[in-house]
């Protein structure tokens, strides 16, 4: 049968592409959280964490193939300069494109024409500075079959993303649950203004959630880069399937988002066993038709900030 | 309008000729003899993302014409040639603008062009309304043979000629008993990988066959890059011997990627659309390596007259000779050596449509020489292989399977 016989397979492969959307949704969500704002320029801190990976990597690297210890201080440099690429251009986009509205009091609508207008910016900037081509980030491990679960192949790319996925995301959640930014991101999202009453910044913590999805974000950029090369519209798709995980599990919920995620990533490959690979958005995209026509404020439901 | 042009091109066009002759009769009048002016246009895409290609021809059809009047290939010529470049950014809505421009220049008599199968689509009417005669040196849509312009050549096999020539090698040549064939939605990957389902069919071949769209990483389509690794399980639960990608050389890049890390050893194959060294770069050595590619173009070889031009050209150009180079040099000089035969009298462009239809010129790629419909005759579609890094070619299929 066609759905038994890959199974395990595209669920191994399903839960490889949920950590990245998992990743990036998270970016999505913890903004929503404090600014009920859709930041529709994430993709591009995505794609600016996956180049900020490629020059640091390749500058490290050289044309040297490294093995065993050195192979895992290369992935933990990808993932460190991906993450402050993409915390660098969040932190940009926050100030500049953001900020002064704020300031302003400008209608909703300014912001999405504000977000989508810095995308186009940053993307285009990136194609006219990088080239059209897609660029190769040199490899830190040999990427091949390492173990087989149920009859899965499981390979080395597939290991490294679920292992600095799991980390960061156990952080994240850790983060906003103990930590006093965490507090921050928490009052903010329930009520900035009785947050900034009780003396917290209310710029401060926005400035920071920006950059703590820009980590997550830009990591992803690298995450994903390792395998498809690094390109100036390399954002476009993986971010709005993460926004799609984001609503799915239901907007500014963290594990809302992480569940939301991977369960996308499950779903599309499921969705391809018996049908074609044309259909894969279309599967993906009625099934969340289907969950938020029964659930409209997604699986977990929307909890401002309130992660923990 | 059209027909207006249909009516009063040809007489103007002479009139005009006639007047740029007693021009020359003027400037020239110690000369025994005027020479009438006569122009090759070429058109393409010589700005946008594209533009290489464009250039890769454009500086070819110039160097044709630089060495045609200096007598270095055709000797002494009754007529003097000019060179004029347009340029339709390889765009369908652009193109008849820039046809029409053409047409109303009335020194010109024959255009290499246009590059791209789209524009070319959208210009043909014009200039088959204007009896202009355009050489294609690289529109290989086979839809534009069959709209009976009698003014439309190319020097490029179509893409029907492609498909069933990777089928043949992959049945015959790599022994095939199963294919797993994949497109990336786009009409020149569908056209192709019908072709070649249908022939592999015919050889005993079992098809699996599976549409993959382009990604927007690579600016194809829609897909998205996730696509390839469920795809991949797929393939690589058949086992079949070869997989036979039909489309671009980004996307094919990723789904290689894809199989070899799901495991899969068969062969790869895929199409012009992938000839580019660029497939090897994103793929990487290791797993473009054996790599099987197919174009209806050849490389350059090593007689003096090839040579020569891969000098002349990287002379005039500033850059080596590329893809389709040769052929809008074949292209163009095909034009200049009919309006010799033609010779001193007053040519006409409808005179000059007639004449390239019984044309044969042997030419760098190819012996030149047109069918009824304006398609090439004897197609050879050639196989390359990524070997050590570097795409080598193999030679024509009928040779490989022979």
């Amino acid at each position: 049968m066609c759905f038994t016989s890959n199974f395990w397979n595209l669920v191994v492969s399903g839960l490889a592409d949920g950590f990245l959307y998992a990743l990036i949704a998270l970016g999505y969500t913890l903004v929503y959280g404090v600014l009920q704002l859709i930041n529709f320029a994430h993709s591009e801190v995505f794609m600016s964490g996956g180049f900020a990976s490629y020059f640091v990597l390749r500058a490290a690297m050289g044309s040297s193939t490294p093995h065993g210890i050195a192979s895992v201080g290369f992935v933990v440099l990808g993932v460190l300069a991906g993450g402050t690429g993409g915390a660098l251009v969040a932190f940009l986009l926050e100030r500049i494109a953001y900020r002064p509205l704020r300031r302003r009091h400008a209608p909703r609508l300014a912001f999405l024409i504000s977000a989508i207008g810095a995308s186009y910016f940053l993307y285009n900037l990136a194609g006219k500075e990088f080239g059209r081509n897609a660029l190769e980030i040199p490899s830190p491990f040999t990427n091949g079959p390492v173990f087989t679960i149920f009859g899965a192949v499981v390979q080395t790319y597939y290991i490294v993303i679920a292992i600095s996925a799991v980390v960061m995301l156990v952080l994240v959640d850790r983060v906003v649950a103990v930590t006093k930014l965490g507090k921050g991101i928490r009052a903010v999202a329930q009520d900035a203004e009785t947050a900034s009453l009780m003396g917290v910044n209310i710029d401060r913590v926005i400035s920071q959630t920006f950059v703590v999805g820009g980590i997550l974000g830009g990591a992803a950029g690298f995450l994903f880069g390792l395998s498809a090369g690094v390109v100036f519209t390399m954002g476009f798709t993986p971010a709005l399937k993460a926004f799609t995980a984001a609503v799915l599990g239901g907007i500014g919920n963290i594990r809302g988002a992480v569940l939301g995620g991977l369960l996308l990533g499950i779903v599309e490959n499921l969705g391809v066993a018996c049908t074609q690979a044309s259909w894969r958005d279309v599967i993906a995209f009625g099934i969340l038709v289907l969950v938020l026509m029964i659930r409209p404020t997604g699986i977990l439901g929307e909890r401002l900030g309130r992660s923990a | 309008m059209h027909l207006g042009i249909k009516r009063l091109g040809v007489p103007m066009a002479a009139t005009v000729l006639g007047l740029t002759s007693l021009a020359g009769m003027a400037t020239t009048a110690a000369q025994a003899s005027s020479k009438p002016t006569y122009t090759i246009a070429y058109e393409g895409p010589l700005s946008g993302g594209n533009q290489q290609l464009g250039l890769n021809m454009k500086y070819a059809v110039q160097l044709a014409v630089n060495q045609a009047n200096s007598g270095s290939t055709f000797g002494s010529l009754p007529f003097k040639l000019k060179f004029t470049p347009a340029d339709d950014g390889g765009s369908a809505t652009q193109s008849p603008t820039t046809a029409q421009g053409l047409i109303d220049n009335k020194s010109v008599v024959a255009v290499v062009g246009p590059a791209f199968s789209g524009a070319t689509k959208a210009a043909e009417p014009s200039f088959a309304a204007a009896h202009l005669a355009t050489v294609s040196p690289s529109a290989t849509a086979p839809i534009l043979a069959d709209e009976g312009w009698k003014n439309f050549f190319r020097v490029v096999a179509d893409d029907n000629a492609q498909g069933p020539a990777d089928a043949t090698y992959a049945v015959q040549k790599l022994k095939a008993k199963g294919i797993y064939t994949v497109d990336d939605a786009s009409s020149y990957a569908v056209g192709l990988v019908s072709a070649f389902d249908a022939k592999a069919t015919s050889l005993g071949a079992k098809i699996t066959h599976q549409q993959a769209p382009g990604t927007t990483q690579c600016q194809a389509g829609t897909g998205n890059v996730q696509e390839y690794g469920a795809l991949a399980t797929q393939v690589q639960q058949t086992h079949d011997p070869v997989t036979f990608y039909a489309g671009y050389y980004c996307d094919f890049a990723l789904f290689a990627k894809a199989l070899r890390a799901a495991g899969y050893t068969g062969q790869l194959m895929s199409d012009d659309g992938s000839l580019d060294p660029h497939y090897v770069s994103q793929a990487g050595t290791s797993v473009a390596a054996k790599t099987v590619l197919s174009c209806a173009c050849t490389n350059l070889g090593n007689s003096s007259a090839d040579k020569a031009f891969s000098s002349g050209f990287k002379k005039l150009a500033g850059f080596p000779v590329g893809t389709y180079s040769a052929e809008a040099y074949d292209a163009a000089n095909t034009i200049i050596s009919t309006l010799k035969k033609l010779g001193n009298k007053s040519i006409s462009r409808a005179a000059l449509v007639t004449a390239l239809h019984k044309a044969v010129y042997p030419g760098l790629t190819k012996r030149v020489h047109f069918l009824s419909n304006g398609n090439i005759a004897g197609s050879t579609v050639y196989e390359y292989q990524v070997q050590n890094g570097k795409i080598v070619e193999l030679g024509p299929v009928t040779q490989l399977v022979g």
